[in-house]
């Protein structure tokens, strides 16, 4: 191992310092939700709990089950979303980086561009396409809404990507008789894993967390995610802070876990992103 | 002779740029699935918010096509004091989130930049303030931000900043600060992240060279670091309007656009024009005129990009 100097170990100690106060809401919303409730308006406010239980995770998740529907929608949602966003990014992204076309740059700099238009400026005309063809209330008008976010962020940074895998791999594989297509599925999307993964979970996370498409273009509550779920809680519990911390945690907790496992591609996405 | 000879090599160019096209077939192929979904659920929608900007289009004539209106739809929204106050409060609100964010985010990252035993950890922890979702982030504050049992409050309190809790959210000359410092929260982690990147991007050698010219931290700082970082800095603060600009979210669940308009801002009246009274035709106008808006953002940025490219 190496050894810090005691220099070192001070910065350590500052930064767990900052990054306790910077994160103090996220821990605050986690020990709300484990209070009992005259604890959680106990004046002056308990920073460390005295009690711990799990009622309001018992009442929501078990005895109560209407917050399972919108867990599921959640997940279609933003698997439906990742999955979208790969199979038209992977193959366009590629080429983009690969073929000399004509259209290619124009179509870069569109990307671009409306990867900075709000999504409320395209709900209201998906909401429109869509009630012309019946497809409100569905998965799929989810699934597109959303994906309208994540696929410009993905071909922009899968392209640097394939950017750097050497040409000559493919051309190996011409010379043993691949096609242009059989060349890029047999060779170079087994090489592509970090960049799905990087891109997979952001899809995931930007549908997770989306409320304008589920706001919109779901007016109906059995398709409508758990983001929407969360603004009906606030609306039914009002003030009753334990109840909608307990569901904002339970909300939160697929993007810790992500956090947790996947961390190192979402620091590269982030950074990748913000190069042009 | 002549004639024929131009006629053969016109015949000749059409045949090569006729092989080009079914040699190149294939590669469009990879790029037409994506192509097509923008056209369609992207592109399409951008033009649609413009021409129904120009039309009487509600819930009532929604199937049958809405009536060319000419300018009115502009006309009205400029008339109507609440267009002007949202105008003003997205401005007041990109500003003031993207100067705290970048400031905060680069002292964190000169910080974060020094070694230190598990200094990735923290570099990446506080990102969870930028990846939880907005509804979350939004309910949560609102918790922190309340009245009685408010944690913030009580923090302003006994540290004698304040003699009484605040109604931050409840009243007019509060609630979009108080969206503005949730905003600013949010922000931090995703600045700090791109300002380390471009730190680590620096040379080091110009840094010794100053250390042995005996200059001091402010001069390494204001004569070195920062004409260096320039470039980087200037495509985050754009990158940072822009999405900035684009809040909706955490207003829709912490004020409403309320009290009494106090935190009302263009992307969210726009929702209200098209989802709450349902006049089409008003929310394309609002609609394009934050596409003009962000198009000029985009400009910029572009610009910014090629410079940077062409040094």
């Amino acid at each position: 191992m190496r050894k810090y100097s005691v220099k070192q170990y001070a910065l350590l100690l500052t930064a767990v310092i900052i990054t306790g106060i910077f994160l103090f809401p996220v821990y605050w919303m986690v020990v709300t939700s484990v209070k009992p409730i005259q604890d959680v308006f106990a004046t002056p406010p308990m920073i460390i709990p005295e009690t711990i239980q799990f009622d309001a995770y018992v009442k929501n998740l078990i005895e109560d089950r209407s917050l399972l529907p919108y867990i599921k929608n959640s997940f279609v949602t933003a698997f439906g979303t990742a999955f979208l966003t790969l199979i038209l990014a992977l193959p366009c992204a590629y080429a983009l980086a690969r073929f000399k076309l004509r259209w290619a740059n124009i179509l870069l700099l569109i990307l671009l561009i409306t990867q900075m238009i709000p999504g409320i400026m395209m709900a209201m005309p998906l909401y429109i396409l869509f009630s012309k063809f019946e497809l409100l209330n569905s998965y799929l008008a989810l699934i597109v809404g959303n994906t309208t976010t994540a696929l410009p962020f993905a071909i922009v940074i899968m392209r640097p990507f394939f950017l750097s895998i050497p040409k000559g791999l493919e051309e190996a594989a011409v010379m043993d008789g691949c096609n242009s297509f059989t060349a890029f599925t047999r060779i170079i999307l087994p090489l592509t894993k970090p960049i799905v993964l990087t891109v997979s979970t952001f899809s995931f996370l930007f549908a997770w967390g989306d409320l304008i498409f589920a706001l919109t273009l779901a007016t109906d509550e059995k398709i409508r995610p758990l983001t929407m779920g969360l603004t009906k809680f606030i609306g039914q519990y009002g003030t009753q802070w334990d109840n909608l911390m307990a569901v904002s945690t339970i909300a939160a907790a697929p993007i810790i876990l992500a956090f947790l496992f996947l961390q190192k591609y979402i620091v590269s996405g982030i950074t990748a992103g913000a190069e042009k | 002779m002549n004639g024929r000879v131009a006629r053969k090599s016109s015949q000749l160019g059409t045949y090569t740029v006729k092989s080009r096209f079914s040699q190149k077939m294939p590669q469009y192929l990879f790029i037409a699935p994506a192509a097509l979904f923008v056209l369609l659920f992207m592109l399409y929608p951008i033009a649609y918010n413009i021409v129904v900007s120009f039309q009487d289009l509600t819930l009532m004539n929604l199937r049958s096509g809405g009536e060319f209106i000419g300018l009115q739809n502009y006309k009205e929204m400029i008339q109507t004091e609440k267009f002007g106050i949202a105008l003003k409060n997205t401005v007041i609100y990109t500003a003031a989130c993207i100067f705290f964010q970048v400031i905060i985010g680069y002292l964190l990252a000169v910080f974060l930049n020094q070694d230190f035993p598990f200094r990735n950890f923290f570099r990446s922890i506080m990102l969870l303030a930028w990846m939880t979702p907005l509804v979350i982030t939004g309910t949560l504050f609102k918790w922190l931000f309340d009245v009685d049992h408010g944690v913030i409050n009580y923090f302003l309190v006994s540290l004698h900043l304040i003699d009484a809790p605040i109604n931050w959210l409840g009243q007019q000359d509060t609630a979009l600060a108080a969206v503005i410092m949730t905003n600013i929260w949010i922000g931090i982690p995703f600045n700090m992240i791109l300002i380390l990147a471009a730190m680590q991007a620096l040379p080091s050698d110009v840094y010794e060279a100053a250390k042995v010219d005996g200059a001091s931290r402010f001069q390494t700082f204001w004569r070195i670091t920062l004409p260096l970082l320039k470039p980087a800095l200037l495509i985050i603060l754009v990158l940072g309007i822009i999405y900035t600009f684009k809040v909706f979210d955490i207003i829709l669940i912490m004020t409403g656009g309320g009290p009494v308009n106090a935190t009302q801002v263009l992307p969210f009246y726009g929702y209200e024009l098209a989802f709450v009274n349902f006049d089409f035709g008003a929310s394309g106008a609002v609609a394009t005129v934050i596409l003009v808006i962000l198009i000029c953002i985009a400009l910029i940025y572009l610009y910014l990009i090629k410079r940077e490219e062409a040094e």
